[in-house]
């Protein structure tokens, strides 16, 4: 019998990236480069002896298959090892889209059945961090618990309504962690600093019946909002407190500067240490050469990943594999995805552009003073970042400003003008 | 190509390497940041449609062996594909280390037969090229040859290292010289062979006249039988010498030589040296890069010019390096200046070291043959203290502690290590 199963909650769309989200799940998400993000959490499994997953996706999860493969990547492949990918089905009974994370699990209760854990730990695949759960589970054990959930410390009270679930722990165990006494989702005014990791360690059969029983309640579908403060003061609900490194994606601000936490001389994340893995198959990254520098390259404070050659200025920036920056093109302060070529003489500034865009030669990206914000998703797109869909070409000396949106798949007779001004949208 | 059996000679000792083939085969010899010699080769027989590859191994094979390992990089793992490592074997009959390159296809006969090819493909695992061989076994079968000899013109300077082909308006060859002193064409073995099966069995049977296709089967047999040359041209190095090596590394970073390692999709085995899990390479704050090849798991906050640089290297603040080929997990201390070294994995330079100063006019005292050109090179895991001067044409083996290097070492000497002397 399995002692810990692990399962991935790597569904949802999430609108708030944006174009980035619009042909991929979240945790297919290009990351630091050569990564996803789903790759944290698969290499904290591997490094945790959990070699057994189920990874739950409904949301275009083509190319979250392709990049998960057999899970070999993550030593998941052979004898009572895997890495499934379990999207929605129609059954008899169990026949719809997953409608929420809880719900997720339960549609899929057949898998965990099947296969006996003791424990169930599920995480969400769009975090990135780098955590053992071994002590974790351990001080599940210890405690007796039905369920123990992760927490963070953040800067949350007294800061008005909070993107988090929230948790008050008690001083059973002091700095290690303690009962769970009060959960809010996403609460207006936060009660304490402790967020969710999302995170849960469960015990197999009350899982089974906790989610059981929510589905007959059929009052919501979602672990923190439904499941959690009905458990509380009632079951053996703990709490584990994680000190190390912890950073979102949920927005295209916290995407951006959670991959900038990647550079400088001392790091964040450090993913050399944290030994994250990634599928070297996935866009061939595998076959793609050193990074070359030539005559012209003018690099500092950057991460510069397989395949790319370098003829330009790149500063404080990210650059996934296959990036070509082109004589006298300068990229600063951006995040350039696979295979992106930036022609001579461009200039990119506080840009995220997607994979296989071409920017034109002297075209300027991220242009001027004002902050106007996007003019469609202005909640989104204001710090003044401008954000390019994938497969984009945008054409020579075109000149475009901050917070601009611009769709995927666009060719150069898409572009309305050689001006587009801050907080503008080109689509087709 | 599933009726052409390849067979890579593998076991090259790789003499005039020195120290870099000292405790590897010459094909396991790390190349261009983060492939290995024969890389090129097995990603040549990818690449060609061939499914089935026996290596000939010899001469140290361990890390050889572990880098091919079951040939999954190079797709060579399934039902009707596979990658064989042949070495030496005592038999009954055939129970001798190999004697030559004939000698050595020789000895796994078995091998070649229980595959019942049509043709045998013979590669050795030295070079440094791209090549399509299913045009070259196209041509083998067009001209109904017996035997098909990959040929390239050199200069002519160059030609007495080779062995040479006279052709007729055909390119059938009508005479061959091995080495010779003074070549009657510049027209030269790459050491590629397509052989009709029973070509192989018969003149490398029992009865065969020597043990290298060079020396006696070649020209036996274009007495006998159809020899054809198939041109080859392109890049093509052997990169036997210290000074071929570094150029051909060099050559990398030239985009006329003629090397296109994008173009080429050279394979290599990413979980040997932890190459697939390295992070993407972080180029510091003060940093200088230019004209280099910078590997995944690196971390630069010196200058580099004209390097190439393996994976897991670090190159420390003030650090200049210059010239240079730096092998896997390699430490440069701060301020430290290296010229036109190479230096294998794992060493350690201590901050303000100055390698490979000075004149370059003293050939290597104990190998003038292998170094007089002016390179440094510094073995394996060697820890150079804080401060050191070394000199150019030096040879530090591996495994030099700290304490045995001293603070000055002249230009043209050798270091020896407690492992003595290979």
């Amino acid at each position: 019998m399995r002692k810990t199963l692990g399962i991935i909650l790597a569904g949802g769309r999430v609108d708030e990236l944006s174009v980035i989200t619009l042909y991929r799940p979240k945790s297919a998400v290009p990351f630091a480069g050569m990564y996803r993000v789903i790759d944290f959490a698969m290499s904290n499994l591997m490094r945790s002896g959990i070699n057994k997953v189920g990874i739950l996706s409904q949301y275009r999860p083509a190319s979250l298959i392709n990049h998960i493969g057999a899970g070999a990547s993550w030593d998941m492949l052979g004898t009572g090892r895997g890495a499934r990918i379990l999207p929605p089905y129609k059954g008899d009974k169990a026949s719809d889209w997953y409608k929420g994370t809880a719900d997720a699990v339960y549609q899929n209760l057949e898998f965990i059945r099947e296969d006996r854990p003791e424990r169930v730990l599920i995480i969400s695949g769009d975090h990135i961090y780098n955590m053992d759960y071994s002590p974790m589970i351990e001080y599940h054990i210890e405690k007796g618990a039905d369920v123990t959930l992760a927490f963070v410390k953040q800067e949350l009270v007294g800061k008005g309504p909070c993107k988090f679930g929230v948790g008050e722990i008690d001083n059973e165990d002091g700095d290690k962690g303690g009962r769970l006494i009060g959960y809010e989702e996403k609460p207006a005014e936060p009660k304490s600093n402790w967020a969710s990791m999302t995170v849960f360690v469960f015990d197999t059969t009350y899982l089974i019946s906790k989610l059981e029983e929510n589905a007959r309640l059929g009052e919501g579908y979602e672990f923190g909002r439904n499941i959690f403060p009905r458990i509380i003061g009632k079951d053996r609900v703990y709490a584990y407190k994680f000190y190390g490194y912890w950073g979102y994606t949920r927005t295209i601000d916290d995407f951006y500067k959670t991959n900038m936490d990647t550079l400088g001389n001392q790091p964040k994340i450090d993913l050399e240490s944290w030994q994250v893995r990634t599928n070297m198959e996935h866009r061939r990254i595998n076959e793609r050469t050193p990074a070359k520098f030539l005559q012209g390259s003018d690099v500092e404070d950057a991460l510069v990943s397989r395949g790319c050659c370098i003829q330009g200025e790149v500063k404080r920036s990210i650059l996934s594999p296959g990036v070509i920056v082109e004589k006298g093109a300068v990229v600063r302060d951006s995040i350039i995805m696979h295979d992106c070529t930036i022609c001579q003489n461009a200039m990119i500034e506080n840009c995220i552009l997607d994979t296989d865009v071409v920017v034109g030669a002297n075209s300027y990206l991220g242009a001027g003073e004002e902050k106007m914000p996007n003019r469609e998703i202005p909640n989104l797109l204001h710090s003044g970042i401008t954000l390019i869909g994938r497969n984009t070409r945008i054409p020579p000396n075109t000149k475009i400003g901050k917070n601009c949106l611009i769709y995927p798949n666009l060719s150069e007779h898409d572009f309305p003008s050689s001006k587009i001004k801050s907080g503008e949208v080109v689509k087709r | 190509m599933r009726k052409t059996l390849a067979m890579l000679l593998a076991g090259g000792k790789g003499t005039r390497l020195n120290i870099l083939a000292r405790l590897r085969a010459k094909p396991a010899v790390p190349f261009g940041g983060i492939y290995r010699i024969i890389d090129f080769t097995l990603s040549n027989v990818m690449h060609s449609g061939l499914t089935r590859v026996g290596i000939l191994t010899q001469y140290k094979p361990l890390s050889l062996m572990e880098h091919i390992g079951n040939g999954q990089a190079w797709d060579l793992v399934g039902r009707t594909r596979e990658a064989k490592i042949l070495p030496p074997s005592t038999g009954e009959k055939d129970s001798d280390w190999y004697k030559g390159t004939a000698d050595a296809i020789a000895q796994n006969m078995d091998y070649i037969k229980g595959h019942k090819p049509e043709r045998v493909l013979i590669l050795s695992g030295d070079h440094i090229y791209k090549m399509d061989y299913s045009l070259m076994v196209k041509y083998h079968k067009d001209k109904g040859a017996d035997l098909t000899i990959a040929m390239m013109e050199v200069p002519i300077k160059d030609a007495h290292q080779f062995g040479i082909a006279i052709t007729d308006s055909n390119d059938r060859i009508v005479d061959w010289e091995e080495k010779p002193k003074e070549p009657k064409s510049n027209l030269a073995s790459m050491g590629i062979y397509v052989f009709n099966s029973e070509a192989l069995y018969k003149y490398l049977g029992p009865e065969r006249c020597g043990n290298d296709f060079g020396k006696e089967i070649i020209a036996k047999m274009i007495n006998e039988a159809k020899v054809y040359a198939y041109r080859f041209k392109g890049y093509w190095r052997d990169v036997g010498t210290l000074q071929s090596y570094w150029d051909a590394n060099m050559d990398l970073l030239d985009p006329n030589s003629g090397i296109e390692l994008e173009k080429w999709c050279v394979r290599t085995n990413m979980d040997v040296g932890r190459i697939g899990d390295r992070a993407p390479a972080r180029i510091l704050k003060g940093a200088k890069v230019v004209d280099s090849i910078i590997s995944p798991g690196c971390v630069i906050e010196g200058e580099v010019t004209n390097c190439i640089i393996s994976p897991g290297v670090i190159v420390k603040k003030g650090a200049l390096l210059h010239g240079s080929v730096i092998m896997h997990d390699v430490v440069i201390g701060e301020n430290a200046t290296i010229d036109n070294t190479i230096i294998d994995k794992d060493v350690v330079i201590g901050n303000n070291c100055l390698i490979g100063h000075g004149s370059s006019t003293v050939p290597n005292e104990r190998f003038p043959s292998h170094l007089s050109t002016g390179l440094t090179i510094i073995g394996k895991g060697s820890v150079i203290p804080e401060g050191t001067k070394i000199g150019r044409n030096v040879i530090m083996y591996p495994m030099v502690k700290a304490n045995k290097v001293p603070k000055e070492v002249p230009a043209g000497a050798t270091i020896e290590s407690e492992l003595g002397l290979f």
